[in-house]
């Protein structure tokens, strides 16, 4: 003991690690009222840490040649010891994660969260969102099977609806005029490289920007003492008399990201393959094309949106057009009031809206 | 004040208790899933056909995961090595106007029999045993 005590006081004087444990731990205050949805973002990092680990070690096995990919993988899942485990943790638990982004998205939409000052809170979450729905997407064909090679083929064919540069544009996602090897050396780059470290320096400045600006206090529950952030000059809103995050809310995390475990552990081991249809099993083939192809269950509203406007564009420029209004929210709702059941408009077009991405996820699921 | 120091005594061993036991559950998989495999090479045998192997020749092949030689010597006889050098593992060459081996990494020599000449390497090659039937060579 006495030596672990040498050895962080050793540390200390030269660094001073216990003013930082101070200063962003223990006394690190967060709104009395606070709950447990505000650990989703911690979840959320232990999801996206997961990824990162179980990802780097596919890359031991995994081969990103179009000729070996579907056999590497096939490999990993029969021939490496606990190769089915890493791999099942891997894809299951980006589904996993697409939901439990949900989730934090959607507490910070009803608890007003991303109101002012936290606009750019809300942004860089948002860009993280499409960043992880891309590296969904570019995941989603490493695999090189009918599911992945069909799936990505209509999904880069999207791209073909944007007037004037849309057929280029398709070539150049895909690196060759169809779905081929080229498109499978690009998106195993973007997958492994590019968007990861994308998704590392938002997560940065998404961190950032919630402690320069201080947690936001939910609208109900126990009465919080925040100072509140006036508009003229920078504030960090202080929360005193609140809860410190070491140990309260740390348990509080610990609490939730058990929670996910639970649930992450219980798909992989009693329904790994709850995210896998049947053509995930069968390699490629560039000349027939599965009955039925569907996209992952995050994309099958968009899916279905393509699906009942016969032109494209429209679907695409309807889908955008939803995107942009999200992304731009904190600059459309700039009212102060952030309890949910005061804000009766508000309720009805989110409320309405989830309803709608449910009802066209489940039109496109039985479609 | 005693109870409380004893609660958070148990506690904390109760919890490390479990934290070693998930560390292990964890790590169990991760050992087995990154340790080389074992097996599978080691148990094969190679068959080549005597005329590949012409007097004074040498033939290299894959062996059991890693590269071996065959030699059919001045005079007839055959010979089977491991081809690799046992000083730092690097794969030898056949000199056939010299009819021996040269490790080209740090000069090493080996006689056609396998033994060292000259150079770093301090045990001979690695012999293989083979048995020869019907025109053909089996090894190992």
């Amino acid at each position: 003991m006495s030596l672990i005590k040498k050895a962080v006081d050793w540390i200390d004087v030269r660094i001073g690690t216990r003013e930082i444990v101070e200063k962003e731990l223990t006394g690190y205050l967060l709104p009395r009222n606070i709950n447990g949805w505000y650990s989703m973002g911690s979840v959320l990092l232990f999801a996206f840490a997961l990824q990162v680990v179980t990802g780097m070690l596919l890359l031991i096995y995994y081969v990103p040649d179009a000729d070996k990919a579907f056999k590497s993988v096939t490999a990993i899942m029969n021939d490496v010891p606990f190769g089915w485990l890493i791999r099942m943790c891997h894809a299951v638990g980006s589904n996993m994660m697409v939901l439990a982004l949900l989730f934090h998205m959607l507490s910070v939409l009803f608890m007003g969260s991303y109101k002012k000052p936290r606009e750019l809170n809300w942004v860089t979450g948002f860009i993280l969102f499409t960043m992880v729905q891309g590296i969904s997407l570019t995941g989603y064909l490493l695999p090189w099977s009918q599911l992945s090679f069909w799936a990505t083929t209509v999904a880069t064919n999207s791209a073909s609806a944007i007037p004037v540069a849309g057929p280029y544009l398709v070539e150049f996602l895909r690196g060759s005029p169809q779905v081929g090897p080229p498109t499978l050396g690009r998106f195993f780059a973007l997958h492994v490289a590019v968007i990861p470290a994308g998704i590392a320096a938002l997560i940065g400045a998404h961190v950032f920007l919630l402690k320069r600006t201080g947690v936001s206090a939910p609208p109900f529950g126990l009465p919080e003492t925040m100072n509140q952030w006036q508009g003229d000059s920078y504030s960090y809103e202080k929360h005193p008399g609140g809860i410190p995050f070491f140990p309260h809310f740390a348990l509080e995390d610990m609490r939730s990201i058990a929670i996910y475990m639970a649930i992450f552990l219980a798909v992989v081991f009693y329904d790994p393959y709850l995210f896998f249809p049947k053509d995930a099993f069968i390699p490629a083939n560039p000349f027939v094309t599965p009955a039925h192809i569907k996209p992952e269950w995050y994309f099958l509203a968009n899916y279905q949106t393509l699906k009942i406007f016969p032109n494209e564009l429209i679907g695409l420029s309807l889908q955008g057009a939803a995107m942009t209004f999200l992304a731009l929210l904190p600059f459309v709702d700039c009212g102060r009031e952030r309890h949910p059941l005061k804000r009766p408009l508000f309720m009805a077009c989110s409320v309405g809206g989830l309803l709608l991405w449910i009802g066209l996820s489940i039109w496109g699921h039985l479609s | 004040m005693d109870n409380n120091s004893n609660r958070r005594t148990f506690l904390g061993v109760c919890l490390g208790g479990l934290g070693a036991i998930a560390a292990a559950a964890v790590s169990w998989p991760l050992f087995r899933y990154l340790a080389p495999h074992s097996g599978g090479d080691a148990a094969g045998k190679v068959v080549i056909p005597e005329k590949d192997v012409p007097e004074g020749e040498a033939k290299f092949f894959e062996f059991a995961g890693s590269s071996a030689v065959l030699v059919r010597k001045r005079g007839g006889d055959l010979v089977a090595f491991s081809a690799v050098c046992t000083h730092l593992g690097c794969i030898v060459q056949w000199e056939k106007d010299k009819q021996d081996f040269l490790c080209p990494c740090h000069g090493g020599h080996y006689s056609a029999d396998g033994a060292v000449t000259a150079g770093p390497p301090p045990k001979p090659l690695k012999r293989l045993t083979f048995a020869v039937a019907g025109g053909n060579i089996t090894v190992g």
